[in-house]
């Protein structure tokens, strides 16, 4: 894992980051299967949410401060806030039609 | 502006490529990404989505000109939004440069979606783009500077040769009167 921007949360990250992969990993394929049904979904998704919550917001609290403090010392609490502002992507982006065509181009306008 | 893109197949199931998602950097071929920090995180408790905003800090070094020109250091810093959506099968990573963003953008759009049952369609778009407006601004400000200075050159000129010729021609009048 990739360390973090501020050594001394390093070690906040790491925990974290395995945390979260760790419930991600048990996550991801019964979340898949459940999403043919709505109602399977949603309680899924509920008991899911609330499992990450208990396992890993008391080291997410704990990381999260001291990133934040980290961000803000490298002076990218502005630079994050413009660009909050400029692209919230508070949701997904709608789905592009995937291109079955070319298979790598760059061009110039 | 520029654009960018590509696809391609990896020969792995969608699940698997998200799982491998979160764990491919420190990567010796991406030597440049140096940190990675995840700043927000949601998991919508109703939809199973999956929000997660990140910080990753690059080293790459730049030309000396664009250094001169626009500041900055080896350290960059971009702003990542992921989202991974497990009824949809699809995630989609979308990021833009926090460090230079005044002077330029660029805004990146990745996808990973089903190809088949044990392969991945990984699609990228880029747009690489200057702030016209701030070159257009930049651009009309040096314009009315030269316009300016080039009045007052002129408005100079023209009074400095008035007294040029009044000299020289009061000088031969008087001479001629004279002689």
């Amino acid at each position: 894992m990739a360390q973090s921007l501020s050594a001394e949360c390093t070690p906040l990250k790491v925990e974290y980051d395995s945390c979260f992969n760790a419930w991600f990993e048990g996550y991801l394929e019964p979340a898949v299967a459940a999403a043919s049904s709505p109602d399977a979904r949603t309680a899924y998704s509920k008991r899911k949410a609330d499992e990450y919550d208990q396992k890993c917001g008391p080291v997410w609290e704990k990381y999260k401060a001291c990133v934040q403090k980290a961000v803000k010392d490298k002076g990218l609490d502005v630079l994050l806030q413009q660009a909050r502002e400029e692209h919230p992507l508070t949701e997904p982006p709608p789905l592009p039609p995937p291109s079955a065509s070319a298979h790598s181009s760059a061009k110039t306008a | 502006m520029h654009f960018f893109s590509q696809t391609f197949d990896f020969n792995h199931p969608w699940s698997h490529v998200v799982i491998g998602m979160w764990r491919k950097y420190p990567n010796p071929k991406c030597s440049h990404v140096i940190s990675i920090d995840v700043i927000d995180r949601s998991v919508d408790s109703n939809t199973g989505i999956i929000r997660t905003e990140r910080v990753l800090g690059c080293k790459q070094k730049a030309p000396g000109w664009i250094v001169k020109l626009f500041g900055g250091s080896e350290d960059a810093f971009v702003r990542e939004i992921i989202f991974v959506d497990p009824a949809t099968q699809n995630a989609t990573i979308t990021s833009v440069n926090l460090s230079l963003s005044q002077f330029a953008t660029c805004f990146e759009r990745i996808q990973y979606t089903p190809s088949t049952h044990d392969t991945t369609l990984f699609s990228q778009t880029a747009e690489i783009q200057a702030r016209m407006a701030l070159w257009r601004s930049a651009a009309d400000g040096l314009e009315k500077w030269l316009a300016q200075r080039f009045e007052q050159n002129a408005q100079l000129g023209k009074l400095a040769f008035t007294d040029v010729l009044r000299t020289l021609w009061e000088e031969r009048h008087a001479q001629q009167a004279t002689s």
